[in-house]
């Protein structure tokens, strides 16, 4: 009789009842609680090639997992269908784009039915994938036991081929844009460099410049954090990296990660503790 | 997982690739049974395996081999239809080389 009440008791029972399958309560559990832990707003979803994928840094397992030391959330990526395996509850696809090789999961929702038909008869409305050909996914990178996959939200055929092209020069355009700025500030950068002093276009594969002073191959955030300490008001002692933290938007980790690469880049020195910095200016 | 890595090349890139295992998209210029000739950025003569299916005029993704004398045999061709814009596809080779952290990895 009283079906309902004697589940919601216990809530495991609950989802096993209701999903049909622990694995699906399990990956809904987890994408959840990546939302709960307040990344949903940030969510951003970066075209990556496989090796990124196999690159990709976790700092602590449960962490997100960071590329060019920026977090990452939902991806997108290519890649030749190598192998196609169905199992119960969850069909896996091995692909490859050239860069790397990555195994894609595509769990099945028992109650829509709809993802087996793929494999059952073509017939249905959902396009096609089969070994040979491209596929495009889009989900979330997950490490289980060790091992790297990707929890498929959709994977799609490619019908135009120039996709994979379009894709790997969109994947390179984001890597560049994190790991050296936006096409913008290297513009503005070479710019005042060339005008302000005798800074080649012979250095453009190394060192980057702002303005003016030749400034190493840094990360985005070092970039930042020199930039705020050139530009805010201060006395002597320079700033200390709440302060910092405060004016650039960044996180406090993230300023003392940005300001170890600039002193080992002698760009800054410590003032008055090992907290508070000031540009090196010679 | 590093070694599955094929590389993206064109024509001009064949001799420092010798001995390894690239991919190459280019156009179909030739047939000739067993071999064929393609046009990446300049010529590459193929050996073709039992099941490649070329079309002539159309691109084509090889995932082959590059021998000393810099053809290519063939382990893997997928027709890539009439519809290429090549000079897209040389700047990913490009990209491929000047950015190749996220492509391959190198012994340099």
């Amino acid at each position: 009789m009283d079906y309902g009440g004697g589940y919601s008791t216990t809530s495991y029972g609950a989802q096993g009842g209701a999903g049909g399958g622990g694995f699906m309560g399990g990956s809904q559990g987890g994408s959840q609680g990546g939302a709960g832990k307040g990344t949903y707003g940030k969510d951003t979803l970066r075209p990556v090639t496989i090796k990124q994928i196999l690159d990709a840094q976790q700092p602590h397992p449960d962490a997100e997992f960071k590329i060019d030391d920026v977090e990452i959330t939902q991806i997108t990526f290519v890649g030749q269908i190598r192998n196609i395996s169905t199992q119960t509850t969850n069909i896996t696809y091995k692909l490859d784009d050239g860069t790397g090789t990555v195994e894609a999961k595509q769990w099945i929702d028992a109650d829509a039915g709809t993802s087996m038909d793929i494999t059952s008869d073509g017939s249905v409305s959902k396009p096609k994938l089969v070994e040979n050909e491209w596929a495009r996914v889009w989900g979330r990178l997950k490490a289980f036991n060790n091992k790297r996959h990707v929890g498929v939200h959709v994977i799609r055929p490619i019908t135009d081929k120039m996709d994979i092209t379009y894709h790997l020069l969109e994947a390179t355009y984001v890597h560049l844009y994190f790991t050296k700025g936006s096409l913008d500030t290297i513009k503005q950068e070479n710019g005042t460099a060339n005008g302000n002093q005798e800074v080649g276009y012979g250095g453009g594969g190394g060192d980057t410049s702002m303005n003016g002073l030749r400034i190493p191959n840094v990360s985005m955030n070092a970039k930042r954090v020199y930039q705020v300490l050139k530009e805010s008001p201060q006395n002597n002692e320079g700033l200390h990296v709440q302060n910092i933290a405060a004016l650039a938007s960044m996180n406090v980790a993230e300023v003392l990660k940005a300001g170890d690469e600039l002193l080992s880049h002698s760009m800054i020195f410590t003032t008055v503790d090992d907290n508070t910095w000031a540009l090196l200016e010679f | 997982m590093a070694s599955e890595a094929t590389p993206r090349i064109s024509a001009k890139y064949l001799d420092s690739f010798t001995n390894q295992i690239v991919r190459i998209l280019g156009k179909v210029v030739s047939l000739r049974g067993e071999t064929a000739t393609i046009d990446a950025n300049g010529s590459i003569n193929l050996h073709l395996n039992r099941d490649a299916h070329l079309s002539l005029n159309n691109a084509v993704e090889v995932v082959g081999k590059v021998q000393p004398d810099l053809s290519v045999k063939v382990l893997q061709a997928t027709d890539f239809g009439g519809n290429i814009d090549f000079n897209a596809v040389e700047a990913v080779v490009d990209a491929t080389h000047r950015y190749k952290e996220i492509f391959y990895e190198s012994n340099d």
